[in-house]
């Protein structure tokens, strides 16, 4: 589905469409009333920022990280700790959970770079929960696992709602100029072959340490912002279950294009919430899609629009 | 001059001395052959020459700098490139898009690198297929791809590993010019390769191996008739026709 166009032309034509979606995402409030339909349509938006987190290291870098929904839950608590024990303000707070997760993912990533496959995602999980149970042990400090109140920047859902969509373009751009760069065809030279990136002068080293430490602190930005929103920190941000979430959100939506994750955080958590009435299923259901999905449309639902769309290879 | 030394070079493999104290040179702006039956050494040499491993004793000096242990993307960039024999391109990127990932991590700047891959794909006679995945492309397309990849930056060194084998006759002789065509611009290569009659027209000196040593080097020719290199391609009681048929492929036409 990919054969016949260069890199940056394929990548222009992806940040175009994740456009399309932003413009369809921000006439939305116009249409819906609704304070919860918002408020779900805002998740899912949160959703799609680690999806493409995740997608940054696991589509165009091939490291496949267990971790984001940790990342997001240590970003939350950045913020939450730093308002509640020292009452600074969310100004620098968020901030300060970008700084945070960036350093705790770049030391991840250091201790995870020799590993590969298997052993990096098992390796990821493995900091994932132990970061989880810690924080939700430390009652003292963190007040385990029934949360912490955090502060917020407003109490208006739409401002809310404008302020992810903002941090989702914010995310795309950035996305857009790294994948754009040297540093996004070292990432995939990597993915594709890490012996034959090193035979070509590619620091394989450095590249998956700066992936590594873009992705966490995006899960962290995501992850602290949410908190502002709902007013409410808790380990739950960072279950396992939230990370199969956004791994089957890249998958059905297709890995390694920025559209595919977008489309895929949208899909997913929109067709969860309508799940619920069917009872706890949503696991069941897209557990079974990512494994449909991986062994008969590896490109994803995107994969399958887009080679509909894009007009035929030429030169 | 030598441009690359290698100087008692040894690594061992479980006890198994796999390149056992080599030595010899590379010098400037020649094909140097490396030769020698399967199980000799050869690839290992590579490695360690690549750095893909450390050595256990010994040096490599290029230029008379100490690159022993460097790590191979230092390597690349200082201009030592090599080839694998099971080629390694990116798979899921455009074979356009592999070289121009490639002169990118030389330090090469994206404009000239697309312009530099637009000549290599059309001197590699790749362009029917140059916006094809390289995952897609065949087995010979993806060696000549390597090639370009690894001349996207003129390379201070290039190491061939088998880069004949198994390949199209057709893209073969695509393969021999242009390394005929950049050894006459002043490339060095060392070139591994179990297919003697491209050795001989393509090598100046050859060094052979065997059982992780160096048993011959120097002259091509003379390699080719030392007794203990035929001994070691083709078992013992040579005789003088079968020397001539590990050079040429055709007992008795160098017989003497």
């Amino acid at each position: 589905m990919s054969a016949g166009r260069l890199w940056p032309e394929r990548l222009r034509f992806d940040l175009a469409a994740t456009l399309v979606l932003c413009a369809a995402l921000a006439i939305v409030p116009i249409f819906v009333q609704s304070p919860y339909t918002l408020g779900i349509i805002l998740v899912s938006v949160y959703f799609a920022i680690i999806a493409l987190a995740w997608n940054l290291l696991a589509g165009y870098a091939g490291q496949f990280s267990l971790a984001p929904a940790a990342f997001a839950m240590l970003g939350a608590y950045t913020t939450a700790l730093l308002d509640h024990y020292w009452h600074v303000p969310l100004v620098v707070g968020i901030p300060a959970a970008i700084v945070s997760t960036a350093l705790l993912g770049w030391v991840l990533g250091k201790l995870v770079l020799n590993l590969s496959g298997p052993y990096l995602a098992l390796t990821t999980l493995a900091f994932a929960e132990i970061a989880r149970v810690v924080i939700g042990n430390s009652y003292e400090f963190t007040r385990g696992d029934q949360g912490m109140h955090v502060a917020t920047l407003t109490q208006s859902r739409v401002g809310y709602y404008y302020i992810f969509l903002v941090t989702l373009l914010a995310v795309i751009a950035l996305l857009y100029v790294l994948l754009r760069g040297r540093l996004g065809r070292f990432m995939m030279a990597i993915r594709d072959d890490p012996v034959g990136a090193s035979s070509r002068g590619i620091d394989v080293v450095r590249t998956k340490s700066i992936a590594f430490c873009v992705s966490c602190a995006l899960c962290g930005l995501a992850g602290s912002l949410y908190g502002t929103f709902s007013q409410l920190v808790s380990p739950e941000l960072g279950l396992l279950q939230q990370t199969g979430l956004v791994l089957s959100m890249v998958v059905i939506g297709g890995m390694s294009t920025l559209t595919g994750s977008l489309l895929g955080a949208l899909l997913v958590y929109l067709s969860s919430e309508w799940l619920r009435g069917f009872g706890n299923v949503q696991i069941i259901v897209f557990a079974l899609l990512v494994i449909l999905f991986a062994r008969y449309l590896p490109g994803g639902l995107w994969g399958l629009v887009a080679g509909r769309l894009r007009p035929a290879a030429k030169r | 001059m030598s441009l690359l030394s290698i100087e008692k070079l040894s690594v061992h493999f479980g006890g198994v001395a796999a390149v056992d104290d080599v030595s010899f040179d590379v010098r400037e702006g020649e094909v140097c052959g490396l030769i020698g039956p399967n199980g000799s050494g050869k690839t290992t040499v590579l490695n360690l020459l690549s750095g893909y491993l450390a050595p256990r004793a010994g040096r490599v000096r290029m230029q008379g700098d100490d690159i022993t242990g460097l790590a191979p993307d230092r390597l690349a960039r200082r201009g030592v490139l090599r080839m694998f024999q099971m080629t390694r391109v990116f798979a899921r990127m455009s074979a356009f898009d592999n070289l121009v990932t490639a002169g990118l991590a030389r330090g090469v700047g994206e404009a000239e690198s697309d312009r530099r891959a637009k000549a290599l794909i059309d001197e590699l006679t790749l362009g029917p297929v140059q916006f094809l995945d390289a995952g897609q492309l065949s087995g010979g397309q993806r060696k000549l791809l390597e090639f370009g990849m690894c001349f996207i930056e003129p390379p201070i060194v290039a190491m061939l590993d088998e880069p004949f084998a198994a390949v199209h006759p057709v893209m073969r002789d695509v393969m021999a010019s242009f390394i005929r065509a950049r050894h006459a611009q002043g490339a060095t290569f060392l070139l591994v390769s179990h297919d003697m009659p491209i050795v001989v027209d393509l090598c100046q000196r050859a060094v052979c191996m065997n059982a992780g040593k160096v048993i011959a080097a120097g002259d091509i020719h003379a390699v080719l008739q030392d007794h203990d290199v035929i001994e070691a391609y083709l078992g013992e009681s040579p005789d003088v026709g079968a020397a001539a048929s590990l050079e040429l492929g055709d007992p008795g036409r160098n017989a003497s």
